[in-house]
């Protein structure tokens, strides 16, 4: 009769009883399956204990020290926020209340200094060098001997700026949804530069459309009216997920995000 | 100062050597006891950052490698007994022995690459204790703390592994 699998489980780790392991023993010598088992279960065995260890990929390092500079960011705005809600318990005589907590108490600054970098972030690419870069597809066009071709271009450039459009309109829609639902918490300063962000930059996207008006077929303006377009769609994104990140008290994602409209300006 | 007191300081580099040191052996765990690359590099992060953390409750009384050692077993058990609740597939899965297909019987010495792609694809209950008891060398008693489960559970968990082992290896 043979024994078990477990049995022979134990015999080929050794975790048998000696007079167990003997009988065993003799019965593996006659028996082809169950030595076969045996040696299978050895050679598992053997193997495992030669496994190596494996080396991470390059980039978790890189995924650990940016997590830990956004900390470190974290804190030092944490400390900052601290020195401001002081200074302001200082000069309204409230003096050293409990810290705020949630909500209102922890994302308001956040928003303030994002919604600062989203304006700077915006002025630095609406002013950005380059913008003749835009001319480049129209000289080609001019210069292109068929005028199919420019028709096509000048199709698509519409089809462009009507999908930017929509693009832009559902961006708008979801920002004020969350500013209507969140317009009570928002401190007078956030709501100022918010206010003002937009205003700039409807102002741009203003002065494309005119020029548009007075030079319809020209590619530059088409092109400035559309890059307006998805530098607010990207930079509402930010702004609204930035919001979100706050909602939830994730600060490391908040900052990230912030660091990130941080690079886009510079 | 010594490393532990710079990375305890703020000092992201010292922080970069501690990782240097222990990532491989860290990494190599969470992997096996997760079953796939992706989530041991995740766990990776965690357990770093974890570690870059808690730091200042260090005490010194064991080496900095058995604590960080010990903090990424703890991280890797929390979150297979997270996934293990999240799926509450344990019971299946130990007894769901036709999973695998049966490939042509191999007398060859099991390759390492071999072996590791196959501990990952063992079935969640059996894998972690296989880790626990065979790779990383806890006894019986040790594993049935560690995940929580009776020691003849352990026992019983890491046969089925070592018999799914040798199908997967080819070795039936």
């Amino acid at each position: 009769m043979h024994p078990n699998d477990e049995t022979l489980n134990a015999y080929a780790d050794g975790s048998l009883p000696a007079n167990e392991a003997a009988e065993i023993e003799r019965h593996v010598a006659s028996c082809v399956s169950c030595r076969q088992l045996v040696d299978d279960l050895r050679e598992i065995l053997r193997a495992t204990a030669d496994l190596d260890l494996q080396d991470p990929p390059a980039r978790a390092w890189m995924r650990i020290e940016r997590a830990i500079q956004l900390e470190q960011e974290g804190a030092r705005a944490e400390g900052a926020r601290a020195f401001q809600a002081s200074e302001r318990d200082i000069a309204s005589g409230h003096g050293h209340g409990p810290a705020k907590a949630g909500h209102d108490g922890m994302w308001l600054p956040w928003l303030a200094a994002a919604a600062a970098l989203v304006l700077a972030t915006f002025v630095g690419l609406r002013y950005a060098p380059g913008r003749s870069q835009l001319a480049a597809p129209a000289s080609q066009a001019r210069d292109g001997a068929a005028q199919a071709s420019a028709g096509d271009a000048a199709q698509s450039v519409e089809n462009e700026l009507r999908q930017a459009e929509a693009h832009y309109e559902n961006a708008i829609k979801g920002l004020e949804q969350i500013a209507n639902a969140e317009q009570n918490a928002l401190d007078p300063r956030t709501a100022a530069t918010l206010q003002k962000n937009l205003a700039v930059i409807d102002q741009a996207i203003n002065e494309s459309r005119a020029a548009i008006r007075s030079q319809p077929a020209s590619e530059p303006a088409q092109q400035s009216l559309i890059e307006n377009f998805k530098t607010k769609i990207a930079l509402l994104q930010d702004t609204v997920a930035l919001i979100n990140e706050m909602r939830k008290g994730n600060e490391a994602g908040a900052a990230r995000i912030v660091s990130g409209l941080k690079q886009k300006g510079n | 100062m010594d490393l532990v007191a710079r990375c305890r300081a703020g000092d992201v580099e010292a922080f970069e050597t501690l990782y240097r040191e222990h990532a491989a052996r860290l990494y190599t765990l969470a992997c096996r006891m997760a079953g796939s690359r992706e989530d041991g590099e995740d766990l990776l992060q965690e357990i770093f950052l974890q570690a870059y953390r808690k730091l200042g409750s260090f005490k010194g009384d064991a080496s900095i490698g058995t604590w960080l050692y010990r903090l990424a077993l703890n991280h890797c058990l929390d979150y297979v007994r997270s996934r293990r609740a999240k799926m509450n597939k344990l019971t299946e899965t130990l007894d769901a022995d036709t999973s695998f297909e049966p490939t042509a019987r191999r007398d060859t010495p099991i390759a390492r690459m071999d072996l590791e792609r196959a501990v990952e694809r063992l079935p969640e209950g059996c894998r972690e204790a296989f880790v626990l008891h065979d790779v990383e060398g806890f006894d019986h008693k040790e594993v049935a703390g560690l995940l929580g489960i009776a020691e003849g559970t352990s026992k019983s968990q890491v046969f089925k592994a070592r018999m799914k082992l040798r199908v997967l290896l080819g070795r039936r």
